[in-house]
């Protein structure tokens, strides 16, 4: 368009709906932007602290379960097949691997004089992928020097902080433990054979001593004085160990895992509850203040009816008018949506920084989601003004003289 | 080619079929560059006629064909090409924004679409007119003659094929309107165009190739 045409236009077509009405409608559509953004940009956040490298638990991903243990099934705690299979078949189910544990008896010793121990243990067995500590050394054949093994932390925690202290016993690091081999003895019908054994790692993710399952097939085969049962534990990999589905599956069928693993569910409902009472709230305001813009450019365009007569008298286009009124009225939606987004961008900034102090890392800028919902926003808001302007500017009254 | 086909005002159609008129009710075509002058009384529809064929009023029988388009059917954009670069139009009352001033009346019509004429020609135009004086005034506190001088550089500043005129210099002198129609003639003839004019009498001021009663 002419900038000459512009500023003449400009003359005869004022915003002179009011200026009380234009910052109502503006002040209501930039609360409600910012409020829809920032719902969009919380969902975010919550995703990129599920699933970045930098607050991916390995442990959270992870869930061993078993049935609650109550008086009604003492002794009846097997998990059956179809168990199994329904929990194989939940949505949050990414993989599930069974944990065999050991049908015989053994104990462990040590074979130094400077920490001497001697304790009955059993054993666990899993599939190697759902084990969270890499190492060659976790393999086992009936020729293989010593028995791999691997710990909980927290065993080692309990040793160095507790019975260390109270034995007058050295304390050890987990380097010099790996270094200690250990006298184990299994015991059978036909009698006991002794090996040796090594801790090759430690685990967060099971809380039990696990050995390779080739080691327990071959003890459960030789040595095992009961017959083949089914296990009482599974081990499944969820992406998501939050989800209040998870949760609420295990209460109905009365499983359970470590509390502490699905503690985000709780989180999650809460930040559920937050976005949807900030996208709701978000999305009401963006309605009424679309009406108050609409009503906006109907009055600018009412109150300038005779101009606009005498323009089209005159010879001016559908378009050129059209244009010039979205000139008009579409850059302060485009501005609101700007600011919006940079008001969003500055939490999310200061919450970045706040945040990583307690160790929890959002991101630092805001997410792809939220500019894409931005430039949807810009997209509806432009296409409000384009609808409202097509349907005033040619009323009935205004088309003919 | 401009045809009028037995064309007649519906609120003025009883009055009108009682008396004879070379124009209601009859076949007409007129020819491009043909300069014509529609004489009439007063309130025999002279300015519903120039209303009618500037496409502003469309409450009458009959169909007028501008290049074989009834411009009855044309839609909203097609209208204003047609008002952007075939007719142009002096109104009698001259519709012009007051608020405006003479200069930017005048502007308007010349940016509305690619100029036709730079901006000078409204400064050669006004000092034709003895109006270069008012150009930055608001057009709403010019006398009613300087406005009507302000309509005629208005239209001229456009292209057109038709130049639409009713009663243009009823508010003019005998020397502002000779100086109007020589340069209503020059800026026809640089355009090849045609002109209707209606007026109440008879007069010498353009070489009409037809003078028809309305």
């Amino acid at each position: 368009m002419d900038k000459s045409l512009h500023i003449i236009l400009q003359k005869l077509i004022r915003n002179s709906a009011g200026r009380t009405r234009f910052i109502l409608a503006t002040t209501g559509l930039s609360v409600a932007l910012f409020l829809l953004l920032m719902a969009v940009q919380i969902q975010a956040n919550f995703h990129a602290l599920l699933n970045s490298k930098n607050n991916q638990d390995s442990i959270a991903n992870f869930l061993v379960i078993n049935k609650v243990l109550t008086d009604a099934n003492i002794g009846k705690t097997t998990l059956d097949d179809s168990m199994v299979n329904t929990i194989r078949s939940q949505k949050f189910t990414e993989a599930v691997g069974m944990l065999t544990t050991s049908r015989f008896k053994a104990s462990i010793e040590s074979k130094s004089n400077r920490f001497p121990f001697y304790t009955d243990i059993a054993f666990e067995s899993a599939p190697s992928e759902f084990i969270d500590v890499a190492n060659k050394e976790w393999n086992w054949n009936e020729q293989s020097p010593y028995i791999p093994i691997i710990i909980p932390n927290m065993f080692l925690d309990f040793y160095n902080f507790q019975f260390a202290l109270s034995q007058d016993l050295p304390q050890l690091t987990p380097a010099i433990v790996k270094m200690i081999i250990f006298k184990i003895t299994v015991y059978g019908p036909k009698g006991a054979i002794a090996m040796d054994g090594k801790i090759v790692g430690f685990s967060d993710r099971i809380s039990s001593m696990l050995v390779p399952t080739e080691f327990m097939q071959w003890g459960n085969k030789h040595f095992a004085t009961d017959s083949i049962q089914n296990a009482s534990r599974l081990i499944i990999k969820t992406k998501d160990p939050g989800n209040p589905l998870l949760t609420n599956f295990l209460k109905e069928n009365n499983l359970t895992t470590d509390a502490d693993k699905t503690r985000f569910s709780k989180y999650r409902k809460v930040v559920d509850v937050v976005v949807a009472i900030s996208g709701i709230t978000g999305v009401l305001l963006l309605v009424f203040a679309l009406l108050i813009f609409t009503l906006f450019i109907q009055l600018t365009i009412t109150s300038c009816k005779e101009e606009i007569s005498l323009l089209i008298i005159l010879g001016i286009s559908p378009n050129q008018l059209s244009t010039f009124l979205m000139r008009q009225f579409f850059p302060s939606n485009y501005w609101i949506v700007s600011i919006a987004l940079l008001m969003v961008t500055i939490c999310q900034f200061f919450a970045h920084h706040v945040l990583a102090y307690q160790q929890i890392f959002l991101p630092k800028f805001i997410s792809a989601y939220t500019l894409g919902v931005a430039l949807f926003l810009i997209l509806l808001l432009w296409a409000v003004n384009k609808r409202t302007i097509k349907q005033f500017m040619y009323p009935d009254n205004l088309q003919q003289s | 080619m401009l045809a009028l086909h037995q064309l007649i005002p519906i609120p003025l159609k009883n009055r009108l079929s009682k008396k004879e008129s070379a124009v209601w009710n009859k076949t007409i075509l007129f020819k491009k560059g043909e300069w014509i002058k529609i004489t009439a009384p007063s309130g025999t529809g002279k300015t519903t006629f120039t209303n009618i064929l500037y496409a502003l009023r469309t409450d009458y029988e009959g169909s007028i064909l501008l290049d074989e388009q009834n411009i009855k059917q044309l839609s909203s954009q097609a209208l204003s090409d047609i008002r952007q670069e075939k007719m142009s139009i002096i109104f009698q009352d001259l519709k012009l924004f007051p608020q405006l001033t003479a200069r930017e009346n005048i502007e308007l019509n010349r940016v509305l679409q690619k100029p036709y004429c730079d901006a000078k020609q409204i400064e050669n135009m006004a000092s034709d007119l003895g109006i270069s004086g008012i150009l930055d005034q608001a057009a709403g506190t010019c006398s009613y003659g300087e406005q009507q001088r302000i309509c005629i550089i208005r239209a001229l500043v456009q292209p057109f094929e038709w130049l639409i005129m009713d009663e243009p210099f009823s508010h003019l002198d005998q020397a502002n309107k000779k100086i109007a129609a020589n340069l209503i003639s020059a800026a026809c003839k640089a355009r090849n165009a045609g002109l209707m004019i209606t007026d109440l009498d008879d007069d010498n001021l353009f070489n009409y190739s037809r003078i028809l009663y309305l």
